[in-house]
């Protein structure tokens, strides 16, 4: 019976030590983290609290932590910046897609991932990609430190525009492949950007994009359609009517009431009404 | 951007790029570098036909195109070194290879780091040559040139 109490009672005591030491070891864990500033609440904010000097009082060394690259001031979410790099058989190549005038479309590739595979496929028929005729499409990789030139070369179609950059991948925040950047030259800015699985959902991004930035673009290069005016316009608008038969002196270009532009409203009535049997 | 030994600290707004024509096995292909502050069409002649006819009033096209080693010590490319700060004077209308209304250009013939060069550019604009030529200086500026390599085979022999 006295052996039975002092065996238990030996193995309560180390069971005792072996807690204390779990309990300081946690409080030790908790200490460093704290000192990382992973405690709970603003670390930063807390005053009297230096990190920096709490781990040289201590003799330990402080660990910053950091989430990535920071973007640089001038940037935001729909800055476009220049993209530098080489091409896959050594030439330099730099891309200004703010400046370009025109939509430019940023596709950020790997030779490696299977995604992508499918667009290296598609771009190699570039009548079918569905893109407008005024966008300009680039290919991104990253840069010969990370992606084999001759892998990108063997991948990209003749003809088509690819660029090795790993710093492009940075400033535009690619979070991975296939990833799609449409860039405004009018307007100098990113007007969209995310993932695709298909070419198709990528051209219709592109042509609305499009559609909109011909819609307000104050844009004059030539060559591009900003509408007539002055008497080329009045000339137009004398042909457009020419070819309709309507003459000069026909009565329906001086009009002196709504009726004689839209007839009597008996007869329009019915028009609306069959419209809307039909749609019915 | 750095190819061929030609680098280019490119100023805002302008885009480019330096390449090597590819070779047909007989004729020697030299490095040509091309910038604009407008979107450089894929293909573009050495001399910018096919892209400055795209050019805005504001626009600029350059192209510093080297010329084959046996132009080194003739006259045309006498001149030492490439020029950094051009003149508004410097550009005019009928210095351009293509013709167009409104345009204007300037060439130069040099030697830079021992290989013979010519610079050619073009303002979209002639009448607004005092706000862009010092742009064509900044780009002027920023360019470089590396000595060429020894040719294969002129080293010391082994025996």
């Amino acid at each position: 019976m006295v052996a039975l109490c002092v065996v238990l009672g030996a193995v309560v005591l180390l069971l005792a030590v072996l807690v204390a030491g779990l309990l300081r070891s946690h409080a030790d864990i908790l200490k460093a983290l704290h000192d990382l500033g992973a405690g709970v609440g603003d670390p930063v904010g807390e005053s009297g609290h230096d990190h920096a000097a709490s781990g040289r009082d201590s003799g330990q060394v402080a660990v910053p932590l950091t989430m990535g690259p920071a973007l640089a001031p001038d940037r935001d979410s729909t800055s476009a910046p220049a993209v530098v790099g080489v091409t896959p058989t050594g030439d330099a190549l730099a891309v200004a897609p703010a400046s370009s005038g025109g939509l430019t479309l940023l596709a950020f590739l790997s030779t490696g991932c299977a995604s992508c595979a499918g667009f290296w496929e598609a771009f190699r028929r570039p009548d079918h990609l569905g893109l407008p005729a005024a966008a300009r499409l680039v290919v991104v990789t990253k840069g010969p430190e990370r992606e084999i030139a001759g892998e990108v070369a063997a991948l990209a179609a003749p003809g088509l525009r690819v660029l090795m950059s790993s710093d492009a991948w940075t400033d535009y925040e690619v979070p991975g492949s296939p990833f799609f950047v449409l860039v405004d030259g009018t307007a100098g800015r990113r007007i969209g950007e995310g993932v695709a699985n298909q070419m198709s959902q990528v051209a219709e991004l592109v042509r609305r994009a499009e559609v909109d930035a011909t819609a307000f673009s104050l844009d004059t290069r030539p060559g591009r359609d900003v509408g007539l005016d002055g008497p080329q316009r009045e000339s137009a608008n004398d042909a457009e009517l020419l070819a309709a038969g309507v003459l000069p002196g026909d009565p329906s270009l001086y009009p002196k009431s709504l009726e004689d532009l839209y007839g009597p409203p008996d007869a329009r009535m019915p028009s609306a009404t069959r419209h809307v049997r039909r749609v019915g | 951007m750095h190819a061929h030994g030609i680098g280019a600290g490119l100023p805002s707004g302008f885009e480019g790029r330096i390449f090597k024509r590819q070779g047909n096995g007989i004729e020697v292909t030299n490095a040509v570098a091309q910038f604009a502050t407008f979107g450089l069409p894929e293909e573009v002649g050495d001399f910018g036909g096919g892209a400055v006819q795209l050019m805005g009033n504001n626009d600029i096209f350059a192209v510093l195109f080297e010329y084959g080693a046996e132009s080194i010590g003739t006259r045309l490319f006498a001149h030492q070194g490439m020029p950094r700060e051009l003149a508004t004077a410097d550009f005019q209308p009928q210095v351009l290879r293509r013709g167009i209304t409104g345009q204007a250009g300037t060439q130069w013939f040099f030697t830079e780091s021992g290989r013979p060069f010519t610079f050619y550019a073009v303002i979209g604009s002639h009448a607004r040559r005092s706000v862009l030529v010092p742009r064509v200086n900044q780009l002027l500026a920023g360019l470089t040139v590396e000595p060429a390599p020894a040719p294969a085979g002129s080293g010391a022999p082994w025996n």
